[in-house]
């Protein structure tokens, strides 16, 4: 079994995407045997009212049997826009929802910001995964309307260490991975998940060696990042860098124990 | 409420609703552990080592990284041969310096000669020094020019170096950048940031002044806007791009070869082994313009100076 643990659907304003429909990535999985894909509406990174975004989802996953079946949709939750208890809400007991993403970046708020604590306590009650992404787009070929900076991964982590008993998915490490030790300690001691896409990962069984192999999880940040790189990073591992039961964990098991599925 | 009754209440009151519940439970029966219904990664992985490669772009020497980590990668991702360089990337870049980084690649040119290959580096603020370089280097079996952002390729002092690369028949591989910020690319977003890196508009200038030269516009997935260099160099048909680069954007593959044609587009890591190859497996390119990407297309242009494989 596989499954991706970040995808998404939705159109980003300053570059055509391709395969970026439901459709469109439920053919990638076809194409790779990918049994689930979690899913984000890339609408909620720009929409101020992120829940539009949640509802847009929800209906798409709704419309089709095969998209319902295959598809574990995140919400997009803005902690600093009003209702955002509201959408939290809708989306965990109404839609669902096993996880939400939060974009404190590009929903300009900070990291210690009291709401967005307050969220991921929330989520940590209700046993919901809370997805940092590190980035979405490489700054390097940005639009001049996006983000000018990126966040390296440590300043995501005084999150971690703010609600360590919440989980938590690391995605699209494609950030800054300067970590001291002490942030290396809260990822290893957290209950985290990290996807298998970002460009940091410039070598995985060393990431294996140095976080754990519970770690990681498949992910693909598709439809920005091509559909293949963060599955051959599992693919191409040695035998002796990881044996069959380990990538039977990267595949599906750490994910499947993380969101309890 | 607490934490445990919000769960138990959550379960009760959601909808009935268990998106993707559906197939999770039939899967974890009917599915076998690593072989589901679009492919296994046994398929995938004998596939990807079926197309031969060349890397057109690789480095050593510009981290701590030993050529063995080369030699892992290009037998993990069967990377048939890899054309390395060690670029002048900090410092005045005089003679002595890309003397000792072209020292670097000869080593392993040697201890690997069945897997490694060299490029080799110079600085046209040492004419004289730098033909000599050349000299030496392609005497040692080296195939190609690899230059940093010492002088932009455009620069009067990069014409002897392009003749001579045109009468040993060898691509000139450049590095180079489209972002805000650089090189006079919408200087109001400075980023103060190296200028006398190459833009696509450089590559341009010294592509019409010397057609019968071949220049190779450095990874694509590197940093640059990649849509805005392969526009900018679309009529301009012995400039190559390469797609190396950490960037792994979908549709990045595809871009270039629409854009370019596909003859005009060469696989390279720049040591980002996994999205290298990754992007043009994904690629929704055919058989033949994968085959030409990763291999028959840099062949074709080593074969021009003699130096191609098989």
């Amino acid at each position: 079994m596989l499954i991706d643990i970040n995808a998404y659907t939705g159109h980003w304003p300053f570059k055509q995407l391709h395969g970026n429909t439901c459709d469109g990535l439920l053919e990638r999985m076809k194409e790779y045997g990918t049994d689930l894909s979690v899913i984000t509406n890339l609408h909620g990174v720009f929409y101020k009212n992120t829940q539009s975004a949640n509802d847009e989802l929800y209906r798409e996953v709704r419309s089709k049997r095969a998209f319902n079946d295959r598809f574990l949709p995140f919400g997009i939750i803005n902690p600093i826009y009003a209702g955002w208890k509201d959408d939290f809400n809708t989306c965990v007991k109404d839609y669902g929802m096993k996880g939400i993403r939060v974009f404190p970046n590009y929903h300009d708020y900070t990291i210690d910001d009291p709401n967005l604590v307050e969220l991921v306590k929330m989520a940590r009650d209700a046993d919901v995964a809370v997805a940092l992404t590190m980035r979405v787009v490489d700054s390097r070929q940005r639009s001049w309307m996006d983000l000018s900076t990126e966040w390296p991964m440590k300043d995501y982590l005084p999150l971690l260490r703010a609600v360590p008993d919440a989980k938590f998915m690391l995605l699209n490490l494609g950030t800054n991975m300067a970590l001291s030790d002490e942030d290396v300690k809260t990822i290893k001691d957290g209950n985290v998940l990290i996807d298998t896409s970002g460009r940091y990962i410039t070598h995985f069984a060393n990431y294996v060696k140095r976080f754990g192999k519970e770690k990681f999880a498949f992910g693909t940040h598709f439809p920005v990042l091509d559909y293949y790189s963060g599955l051959l990073r599992i693919e191409s591992l040695r035998k002796e860098e990881a044996n069959e039961e380990d990538r039977e964990l990267f595949r599906h098991l750490n994910v499947k124990r993380f969101l309890k599925l | 409420m607490n934490r445990r009754n919000f769960v138990r209440n959550m379960a009760g009151s959601a909808s009935g609703i268990l998106l993707g519940s559906g197939l999770l439970q039939a899967s974890a029966a009917e599915t076998p552990a690593h072989a589901t219904a679009g492919g296994s990664a046994e398929a995938r992985i004998k596939k990807m080592m079926s197309y031969r490669k060349l890397d057109a772009h690789v480095h050593l020497g510009l981290s701590n990284d030993p050529p063995e980590l080369n030699v892992d990668f290009a037998e993990r991702l069967g990377i048939d041969r890899m054309y390395l360089s060690k670029p002048v990337t900090r410092g005045p870049g005089a003679p002595e310096d890309f003397r000792a980084c072209n020292d670097v690649i000869l080593k392993a040119m040697k201890k690997y000669p069945n897997r490694l290959s060299g490029m080799l580096t110079l600085n046209p603020q040492f004419p004289k020094e730098s033909l000599e370089e050349i000299k030496r280097c392609t005497g040692e079996g080296m195939t190609g020019i690899k230059v940093y952002y010492q002088v932009k390729i455009n620069d009067p002092l990069f014409y002897p170096i392009i003749e001579k690369a045109i009468a040993l028949k060898m691509i000139i591989l450049m590095h180079a950048e489209a972002s805000l910020g650089i090189a006079g690319y919408r200087m109001k977003y400075d980023q103060k940031i190296k200028p006398l890196v190459s833009r696509p508009e450089d590559f341009i200038e010294a592509a019409t002044r010397y057609p019968e030269a071949m220049l190779q516009y450095a990874h694509t997935g590197g940093g640059p806007d990649w849509e805005y260099a392969c526009k900018a160099l679309r009529h301009h048909k012995n400039v190559y791009v390469d797609v190396s680069g950490s960037n792994n954007e979908n549709n990045m593959v595809e871009f270039a070869v629409k854009t370019l044609g596909v003859e005009r587009v060469l696989f390279g890591s720049d040591n980002m082994y996994y999205q290298s190859v990754g992007k043009i497996m994904d690629a929704r390119l055919t058989e033949e313009d994968k085959k030409k990407i990763f291999f028959d297309n840099y062949n074709n242009i080593l074969k021009k100076g003699g130096h191609h494989v098989d």
